[in-house]
């Protein structure tokens, strides 16, 4: 009985929010698409939110990124401006930002875990054939800076047709 | 069909009772806020654990107490002190009209939502205890816990434990944060882990100077929270950027826990905590997480004062079955490792050519399969020697470097292999001794009479200690005092107090060049005749280099080393009561196995206008770890000392 209780009291909540989530589901498609703030994702690299307003000492003797972003990933925002992991064109250029040192390098070994991610976010048929076809078109996507480049991955992977990347179309 | 419908789904066909139907009709009685609070207190439920801890109230010497510090955290006015008003103003807040939640700025404070909104995890506790028909609240909408409630849709959750970071304060002794898994790992299929949120308890620094830094972050005067962010933004940020490895639990908690845990997490995202860095730091509130969502958990009881997270993942892996599996990520020190430890001498060359050069040619009869392994490696090297400055784009060098190496290796058409980097012998630190030490010794000495020892060390490894569990090339000391009691004279004093003791040995190879370093603060029995055997407050520092052989079982350090002393009465420089010293320091260890060490120590100090004009001290010790505890034989020498002791230490 105590398990059904703790059962109950999960499915509770789960219906509870999904209730709030049904009523809301016109408005939640449209800001993944379009955010009401001008928001870019350059923001949400690495090397922004770490080092936005912090220097001095500090950065001296404690140059670490623990708990970068501050007000970025606090919980009561509900939504998240860099943290958005979802399956959506906005997701996947969210990721390739924030991991565009990791994934060049994943690019240039053409294969790796942030083209599989990369992959499921931007609903592509085969992780594997996406790798192949960025360690090709790899100085088209990481054209300088030793970084991949959101625009270019993501038209790179949008133009190659074989590689059916649903989601971005 | 989203995660959360889906999930809902699964949880009703495993068997959850059916929500009762709505009484209807003028009639029927209907549970309203007060009948609700007079079973509340019928039940006791103000005193419930599972309620205590949604409060996070302790008791105290002056009554109840809760951690949490904002006020909006907290219904009824002087809820902080009180759960059960707490308990009968949530209650009554559920039942209050429905508002509508205000649009368009992206965050509110807690204040202004509604308690359905903003205490989802109180809610379903009273569903649960009270059997509150939630038909009977006012229907609520609930958009930024909705939004929040996709954004994590959490199936399982994983304890994460990122390995000692020496060079950073607040990251010397781990980390330990959360991961709210999308996908359940013992489901098979495809995971993502980059894409689950990573929930982590930090503290809010608003100061960079460093010593306003380690006053407040040890005096519990910054402000801790709770924030959720994408585990690639983790991966990122301990793997690559700062080289520390990953070491992943996960965790068997029923779906219903998995769901407290989020409303929980919501319902704390508003709110903070003092951040005390050596006690209510990041590892014990994770485990306040994890035991607010499950009340048949019992974690924190486990903890001593000083909270480290080895013990927290400890007391974790200790809590029987729940830890379901082990998983470990290397980070890219590891990876560099991995990579060139089978590497012959020639393959070697190029990859250190290739990371001053990226330009260089390699061998002409090279395949193309053996010169992508070199460029992986190179890349590697190059990503380990530059992090900060490819992050932060200081060093359009480096940037250049990488660029290069990067389309060479695109251009070899070789896909990587899976890359086989196995996890260190010595295990994750659940397999960790526990970190406080209690030793006793007795021990004699020429001219002396005999005397016995009693030391306590508060956290962590030092390099003789048992090594499972932790770098075999660091030492990381706080809190360790000795005392000596000579039942001759008789007489009790105090031998040593180190508040911290820390070595950090880098391996000079022909790729890391990292200096090695030392520090000690604290106090010790100044040994020579400087003084009549006083205690002198001590700093003492110094770098130089370490080399390692036979896999860790050799490592010597030998550095040179700068200190201050200072005591009344210290025949210091210059006749002053401070006194300078200069000179090496040398340490060796031996280690067999992972029973048995010994450790060497010796040093030389120059004592620039001071009497004596120089000093001296070394030790030896052999120790074997038994079952219980360890055993040790023990020489120091110093120029008013030369004693033996026998030591008994146990981990505790």
């Amino acid at each position: 009985m105590k398990t059904a209780s703790k059962l109950l009291a999960g499915a509770l909540f789960l219906l509870l929010a999904t209730a709030a989530q049904a009523q809301t589901s016109s408005s939640s498609s449209s800001s993944s698409s379009s955010p009401k703030h001008a928001y870019g994702t350059a923001g949400c690299g690495l090397g922004s939110l770490a080092f936005g307003d912090q220097g001095g000492a500090i950065q001296v003797i404690a140059a670490t990124l623990n708990g970068i972003g501050g007000q970025t990933f606090a919980i009561t925002t509900g939504t998240s401006n860099c943290g958005e992991a979802a399956v959506s064109v906005r997701g996947a250029e969210l990721f390739i930002e924030a991991n565009k040192e990791a994934l060049a390098k994943d690019a240039a070994r053409g294969s790796g875990e942030t083209i599989v991610t990369l992959s499921h976010l931007a609903g592509c048929k085969d992780p594997a054939a996406v790798g192949v076809v960025l360690q090709k078109q790899l100085t088209t996507i990481v054209p300088d800076g030793a970084k991949a480049s959101v625009e270019k991955t993501i038209s790179t992977l949008r133009s190659d047709k074989s590689l059916a990347c649903s989601v971005l179309g | 069909m989203t995660p959360s419908v889906a999930l809902a789904a699964a949880l009703l066909a495993a068997g959850a009772p059916a929500l009762p139907p709505p009484a209807v009709g003028p009639g029927a009685p209907r549970p309203d806020a007060a009948a609700l609070v007079e079973r509340a207190r019928a039940l006791g439920l103000a005193r419930d654990t599972g309620w205590l801890r949604l409060g996070h109230w302790r008791r105290g010497a002056f009554g109840w107490r809760s951690e949490a510090r904002t006020p909006g955290f907290f219904l009824a006015p002087g809820g902080a002190e009180d759960p059960a008003r707490e308990l009968e103003a949530t209650i009554e807040g559920m039942f209050s009209p429905a508002v509508p939640e205000p649009e368009g700025e992206e965050s509110i404070e807690p204040e202004r939502m509604h308690a359905q909104c903003r205490f989802p995890a109180r809610l379903a506790y009273l569903v649960q205890k009270l059997e509150l028909d939630p038909q009977s609240l006012p229907r609520q909408e609930c958009v930024r816990l909705g939004a929040f409630w996709r954004r994590v849709a959490a199936r399982s959750v994983t304890l994460v434990f990122s390995s000692y970071y020496l060079n950073n304060p607040s990251s010397a002794f781990g980390h330990t944060f959360l991961r709210l898994n999308k996908a359940d790992p013992g489901a098979g299929g495809d995971r993502y882990e980059l894409l689950d949120q990573g929930a982590d308890y930090a503290a809010q620094v608003d100061t960079t100077n460093p010593v306003a830094y380690a006053i407040r972050g040890l005096a519990g005067l910054f402000p801790g929270r709770f924030s959720a962010r994408p585990y690639f933004y983790k991966v990122r940020e301990y793997a690559d950027y700062e080289s520390r490895d990953l070491w992943e639990y996960d965790l068997r908690l029923e779906p219903g826990e998995v769901a407290m845990l989020v409303a929980h997490l919501w319902e704390l995202g508003g709110t903070e905590f003092r951040y005390w860095y050596l006690t209510a730091n990041c590892s014990y509130q994770v485990l306040a997480l994890l035991e607010t969502a499950a009340p048949r958990l019992d974690l924190t009881a486990q903890l001593r004062w000083i909270t480290v997270p080895a013990d927290t993942v400890r007391a974790v892996a200790a809590s029987p079955g729940l830890v379901e599996r082990v998983r470990w990520r290397p980070s890219i020190q590891t990876q560099f490792a991995a990579r060139t430890r089978d590497m012959p001498d020639r393959e070697l060359d190029q990859v250190a050519a290739l990371a001053d050069d990226p330009a260089t040619a390699l061998p002409s009869g090279w395949s193309a399969a053996e010169g992508a392994l070199v460029l992986d490696a190179a890349l590697d090297l190059v990503d380990l020697r530059y992090a900060k400055q490819i992050v932060n784009e200081t060093d359009p060098g480096a940037l250049r470097l990488r660029q290069t190496l990067l389309e060479r290796r695109g251009a070899t058409g070789v896909i990587a292999a899976p890359l086989d980097a196995p996890p260190p012998p010595s295990g994750g630190p659940d397999a960790g001794h526990p970190s406080r030490r209690l030793g006793l010794a007795a021990g004699g000495g020429r001219g002396e009479p005999a005397f016995l020892v009693a030391e306590y060390r508060a956290a962590l490894h030092d390099l003789a200690d048992p090594p499972a569990g932790f770098s075999p090339r660091t030492q990381l000391e706080f809190g360790r005092v000795r005392l000596r009691f000579t039942p001759e004279r008789p007489s009790l004093r105090l031998d040593e107090a180190w508040l911290l003791e820390l070595a950090s040995l880098n391996a000079i190879d022909r790729f890391d060049h990292r200096p090695s370093w030392r520090l000690r603060v604290g106090g010790e029995t100044i040994l020579d005749a400087g003084c009549d055997r006083c205690v002198a407050g001590k700093l003492e520092g110094g770098a130089g280099v370490s080399h390692v052989a036979l896999g860790d079982a050799v490592v010597a350090l030998g550095t040179v080393d700068a200190e201050v002393a200072a005591a009344p009465g210290l025949k210091g420089t210059g006749g002053s009561a401070a006194r300078l010293g200069l000179g090496p320091t040398g340490t060796l260890r031996l280690a067999s196995s992972s029973r048995f060490a010994l450790l060497a120590n010796a040093s030389w100090r120059w004592l620039p206008s001071a009497a004596p004009a120089a000093t001296y001290a070394w030790s030896v010790q052999g120790r074997a770890h038994l079952r219980s505890g360890s055993i040790a034989l023990e020489w120091r020498r110093a120029p008013l000392a030369n004693e033996a002791l026998v030591w008994w230490r146990a981990f505790l």
